[in-house]
């Protein structure tokens, strides 16, 4: 019994070989899965049905994962990114959410998901200046104050 | 056009002032902005006679071709003997070689590409569209020929080739490579069995990119998709006759494509060691056909049928096979799959919406539907 288990998680990615894979490690950690592999899926998933958590592909095909993300911030339902392009490739306002980057693999997979349930503050929208720790500051960023990205 | 010692040559009807330019200043308002617009024009205009010769070009083309007007008329002679004289291959190039001269007489807005040519020497690649100009009796009495300098465009095609086969080099490479590692890591851990269905399945996901590469990654033929995911299996069959496949031609989007491969290949599979496949007298038909969802959507109904097979009894496990047609194929692509264990052969009939061409950064492709 670890703190995964037996929680909902949503799972948005649009290859199929790759949900499998994912959906598998998901399992394996104890946790149901719900998969969607579009973005109308998803959207529709993140708003009717209750998650304790989310795994969100960025690029589902022609269009990005972010309207699921708004969705799932405004219901507080804490959620992680999965890309192959690391957090660079994150739109501005997603930069403090978290980045699983792939391919999936079990162990930085289960930190990440056990780290949002952990977090006392749920990610902001917004640019984050701690990406990448466990602190989990609300790390505001005052509007149109210049910031220099932190040095990875 | 100020520059030109004369109209076009013609019969001397076609000299006469125009009706509707009534007045001196009149015409020269009218001139003026014709050159206005001439010289300011980024496209090359050649303005040809006849014979040939050039009786008119625009500032474009003298910055294109390094000649003046005034020099390119003190030469008296064919502007292909100017500009377009050899080949880039240093072999001379006779006017009557010349596709630009050919375009002459007959066809509106004829089209293609050509090497030029420059004053200092170099050779510089150009498109052109030639049309021809005809007087009022409509006898054609010259050309003009529109030209672009095309250099840009070839270096990114050039570009983008290169850029194409890195991306090709890559992908080949990066199965490979996860085939190998497969290999080193459960060497003496697996049995041979299971190894021999992993390397089956890379083999499958290496083929579909295989037809993806053909097209420059921007879609892949269906009939292609088909073919080589059952090809391993129709080289180690003596008898072709036990395939059937009908159905006509379509553009698939390049996911469509590698989730059908590896779809196919696990039907094939299971064919092939319990199925229709896995005696001497069973067959397989894969027939499709395509219809309209309207908005230039198109489906793609497929059905994979077994038959004088063993009879057969359905799995008591559902495995990588079915869990990737049944529930994957549907959710990727708003589609359904159903794979029916009857007693007389396997049938799976999928349908897939068939997902507009491109990718993320190209807002649309150009891939022509199916016939």
């Amino acid at each position: 019994m670890t703190m995964l288990t037996g929680r909902r998680v949503l799972l948005v990615e649009d290859e199929s070989l790759v949900a499998m894979f994912a959906e598998d490690m998901l399992l394996d950690l104890g946790c149901e899965v719900v998969i969607a592999m579009r973005l109308e899926q998803g959207l529709t998933l993140a708003r009717d049905e209750d998650f304790d958590l989310a795994v969100l592909d960025v690029n589902l095909g022609n269009t990005r994962s972010y309207p699921i993300a708004d969705l799932l911030f405004e219901r507080c339902i804490p959620f992680l990114f999965a890309t192959g392009y690391g957090r660079q490739g994150l739109e501005a306002a997603y930069q403090a959410v978290p980045v699983l980057q792939k391919p999936y693999q079990a162990d930085p997979l289960e930190h990440l998901l056990t780290r949002l349930l952990t977090c006392e503050a749920p990610a902001h929208k917004g640019a984050s200046s701690v990406p990448s720790t466990c602190r989990c500051q609300p790390a505001e960023v005052e509007q149109g104050r210049f910031r220099a990205d932190p040095i990875r | 056009m100020p520059n030109s010692r004369q109209p076009l040559q013609s019969e001397p009807a076609a000299i006469r002032p125009l009706p509707t330019l009534r007045h001196a200043g009149q015409l020269f308002e009218t001139e003026r902005r014709l050159n206005a617009v001439l010289n300011n024009a980024s496209v090359s205009i050649f303005l040809m006679d006849d014979r040939q010769h050039c009786i008119y070009m625009n500032r474009a083309a003298e910055e294109l071709t390094g000649w003046t007007l005034d020099e390119v008329l003190a030469r008296d002679c064919p502007l292909h003997d100017i500009v377009h004289h050899t080949y880039p291959d240093g072999r001379p190039f006779p006017l009557h070689e010349c596709a630009i001269d050919r375009a002459f007489p007959e066809n509106n807005q004829e089209r293609g590409e050509e090497v030029f040519v420059h004053r200092d020497g170099h050779f510089y690649p150009v498109g052109f569209t030639a049309s021809p100009i005809r007087d009022d009796s409509a006898n054609i009495i010259g050309t003009i020929i529109e030209v672009r300098n095309i250099s840009d465009e070839k270096a990114a095609a050039e570009r983008q080739r290169l850029l194409i086969n890195e991306l090709n080099h890559r992908v080949k490479n990066t199965l490979a490579t996860v085939q190998s590692i497969a290999a080193q890591t459960f060497r003496g851990r697996t049995d041979l069995a299971v190894r021999a269905v992993f390397d089956a399945r890379m083999t499958a996901l290496s083929t579909a990119h295989n037809v993806l590469v053909e097209d420059n990654w921007e879609s892949a033929s269906l009939v292609s998709v088909i073919e080589r995911s059952l090809a391993p299996h129709l080289l180690a069959e003596v008898d072709v006759n036990r395939f059937q496949l009908d159905g006509p031609d379509a553009r698939l989007h390049p996911k469509v494509a590698v989730t059908l491969a590896m779809a196919l290949h696990e039907l094939m599979t299971n064919a092939a060691k319990y199925g229709a496949l896995s005696t001497g007298e069973g067959k397989v038909s894969v027939t499709w056909a395509l219809s309209d969802l309207g908005g230039g959507q198109q489906q793609l109904d497929l059905t994979w049928q077994e038959q004088d097979g063993p009879p057969v009894t359905p799995p008591t496990r559902k495995g990588f096979g079915s869990r990737l047609i049944e529930r994957q194929l549907p959710l990727e692509f708003d589609g359904s799959a159903v794979i029916t264990y009857a007693p007389a052969g396997v049938v799976c009939a999928m349908r897939i919406p068939l997902t507009q061409l491109g990718w993320i950064g190209q807002e649309t492709v150009e891939g022509s539907l199916a016939p």
